[in-house]
């Protein structure tokens, strides 16, 4: 939204012709920044396969996938300036569902996932329900009890895997692993399968952004008297936001579940939920390349880290120093410093003035 | 009935954390507007400086001081330096900024004393009470004194004292009380320091009561939060009740059949259960 108020300000004043080339100019502008991200997503699916060894394609499978999820993180923060805290134990239950299906169903894989998105959609409308009639900051505390709560179950069920019974348990043999698509049955092969997930999730949100859902999620941002008296129906624009935020965790946890095969109940904690937040805020919640840089970081950086010996645990330092860096000075995350930066370095090389 | 009271009992002394939590956290932001998500991170590393002093022989009450002084120290360090860079934002964004200082915190004590979980033993441990065929050691006795006085004092120090008037004054509105001259960074201070305290206390309990390991102890601070919430972040005795019944119903749990493996999840299921009736004060403005 950022770009529209920009470029709207001061000229939408001059006369309806100038707003028109305003609008058509933001359009075009919207239009080029998803082309980019097209591009940005093609050329990483095609090199990185030639480029990572074994190790790092697991890596950046997890990332890209754990990226959809910081997608709906950013939506929500983004666009209506609401926290979640439960995008991991979304995640999860959605990694849940897939498994379960893919274990005791055998349902190809594209549904697992659809399945998967659609479970956690409903349990994060669910989720969204109190903050109808509530401060922001008690919806934190909902979807941090809730995060909690399904901590607590899932390190006591576990994940399915192959077994008898409604857990999916495999007691005595070994666990099995859930299929992967026909067409990306190579890590090579998967991780492209997960970026193209990716670059449809992204789409999608984008293509929200910029019709009627997102521009009643800028009138309820701006204030809940602003978007009634402007014709905004609250309740289904926002229950919305929630229940796509859902989608991105619920398919991210399927996309999870099919990467590393299994998934394990004690990586599910409200802890990771937060840092799922942290590290999409970090990463930037205005830009679709925020949650890219999201995903890396949670899962690429680490993997960095320990390529070079060096603790994780100075990773929280660096991960919490960002976040109040992000919080005070830079609100539009890595993203929006890295496009600031590439805008700058154009200007310079083209000597163009913006 | 007779077969529940030793649950019940054993039950008191984790619930006295989560009161003596809840209250450190209500007493926070009922004076600032901030929800401190460090609580936790400050209280492990408080008790980890304890350990590592106790290893090398101080005496003991140098090493409990300097844990909660750490606790304070930190605590204040955030509260003037950080905190007011963010003091202008909603109190989400005040309270997610401590999210990144408890990282910072447990990332460093993780990084300095290892992941390896240890036991804080307090001298109070050797001595307890029996009651009801439980042992209850005088650490958890003290727990429950602590909680008590604590909100007792923490009540009488918010309503009755005039740098309570100015704590509650600052938390209602920064800009204006201001402006009619309140010293904000003097109120800042005490109220920061003041949740520092409590959150090495807390600390100090819960290492000994549960065990010490940063990661375990900075997230430890979420069931806490279920007693803060139910006394609407407002509520001194409501929250030091809630915590208190929280820890006894999570222990009773266990003689649910079928539930004792899902019975930490109490907290988390008594605190949604008693959003759902909240009235008008959490809503929008």
């Amino acid at each position: 939204m950022m770009s529209y108020e920009q470029t709207l300000s001061p000229s939408a004043a001059a006369g309806p012709g100038e707003l028109q080339q305003a609008l058509a100019r933001a359009a075009s502008e919207a239009r080029r920044s998803w082309l980019t991200m097209l591009l940005l997503l093609s050329l990483l699916a095609l090199a990185l396969p030639w480029l990572a060894n074994a190790y790092w394609i697991k890596s950046l499978i997890s990332a890209m996938a754990l990226a959809v999820a910081a997608a709906g993180v950013a939506l929500l923060y983004g666009q209506l300036g609401l926290v979640t805290l439960c995008q991991h134990a979304l995640l999860g239950a959605g990694g849940w569902v897939a498994l379960r299906l893919s274990h005791g169903l055998q349902l190809p894989f594209e549904l697992c996932v659809l399945a998967a998105g659609a479970t956690s959609c409903l349990i994060g409308m669910l989720a969204g329900l109190p903050a109808l009639r509530m401060k922001g900051l008690y919806l934190a505390l909902v979807t941090l009890m809730m995060a909690g709560g399904f901590q607590v179950v899932i390190s006591a069920t576990g994940f399915p895997d192959g077994g008898e019974g409604w857990l999916g348990r495999v007691v005595g043999s070994e666990r099995l692993m859930m299929a992967r698509p026909a067409l990306a049955l190579s890590d090579a092969a998967y991780f492209r399968y997960v970026v193209i997930c990716l670059a449809l999730v992204l789409s999608l949100i984008e293509l929200h952004r910029r019709t009627k859902a997102g521009r009643s999620w800028a009138l309820i941002r701006r204030g809940e008297a602003a978007a009634v008296s402007a014709g905004v129906n609250i309740l289904l624009y926002q229950t919305w936001a929630f229940g796509l935020a859902g989608f991105c965790a619920g398919v991210s946890g399927a996309l999870l579940a099919g990467g590393v095969g299994q998934l394990d109940g004690r990586a599910f904690g409200a802890g990771d939920s937060v840092m799922t937040f942290a590290l999409s805020v970090v990463g930037g919640v205005y830009h679709w390349l925020g949650p890219i840089i999201a995903g890396l970081l949670m899962r690429a950086v680490p993997s960095l880290l320990s390529d070079y010996n060096v603790s994780g645990f100075l990773a929280d330092i660096f991960f919490g120093a960002a976040l109040l860096h992000a919080l005070i000075t830079a609100p539009q995350g890595v993203a929006g410093q890295l496009v600031y930066g590439l805008t700058a370095l154009r200007r310079r090389i083209t000597g163009r003035p913006a | 009935m007779v077969d529940l009271l030793p649950f019940l009992v054993s039950g008191l002394g984790i619930g006295a954390v989560y009161a003596l939590s809840g209250v450190g956290l209500v007493v926070l932001y009922r004076s600032s507007g901030v929800l401190n998500f460090a609580f936790g991170a400050l209280g492990a590393i408080g008790a980890y400086v304890a350990w590592s002093l106790l290893d090398e022989d101080w005496p003991q009450w140098l090493a409990w001081a300097s844990a909660v002084g750490t606790a304070m120290v930190l605590s204040l360090a955030y509260g003037r330096l950080l905190a007011p860079r963010l003091s202008h934002r909603d109190p989400t964004i005040r309270s997610i900024g401590t999210l990144g200082f408890a990282l910072i915190v447990m990332g460093f004590t993780e990084w300095y004393w290892g992941a390896q979980p240890r036991r804080l033993v307090l001298p109070t441990d050797a001595e307890a009470l029996e009651f009801a065929d439980v042992r209850l050691t005088y650490t958890r006795v003290l727990g429950l004194a602590l909680a008590l006085a604590m909100m007792a004092g923490i009540g009488l120090l918010l309503s009755r004292t005039r740098i309570g008037l100015k704590m509650r004054a600052l938390a209602n509105d920064r800009d204006l009380s201001a402006l009619l001259g309140l010293r904000v960074l003097q109120v800042d201070t005490v109220a920061w320091v003041l949740s520092g305290a409590f959150a090495g206390v807390c600390g100090l309990l819960l290492a000994n009561i549960v065990r010490l390991q940063a990661t375990l102890l900075t997230f430890l601070v979420i069931p806490a939060f279920a007693a803060a919430i139910m006394g609407r972040l407002n509520s001194l005795p409501v929250t030091v009740a809630a915590g208190i019944s929280i820890g006894v119903l999570e222990a009773l749990a266990i003689t649910v059949p079928g539930f004792a493996p899902y019975r930490t999840a109490v907290p988390f299921l008594v605190a949604l259960a008693a959003i759902l009736f909240f009235r008008s004060d959490a809503r929008k403005a």
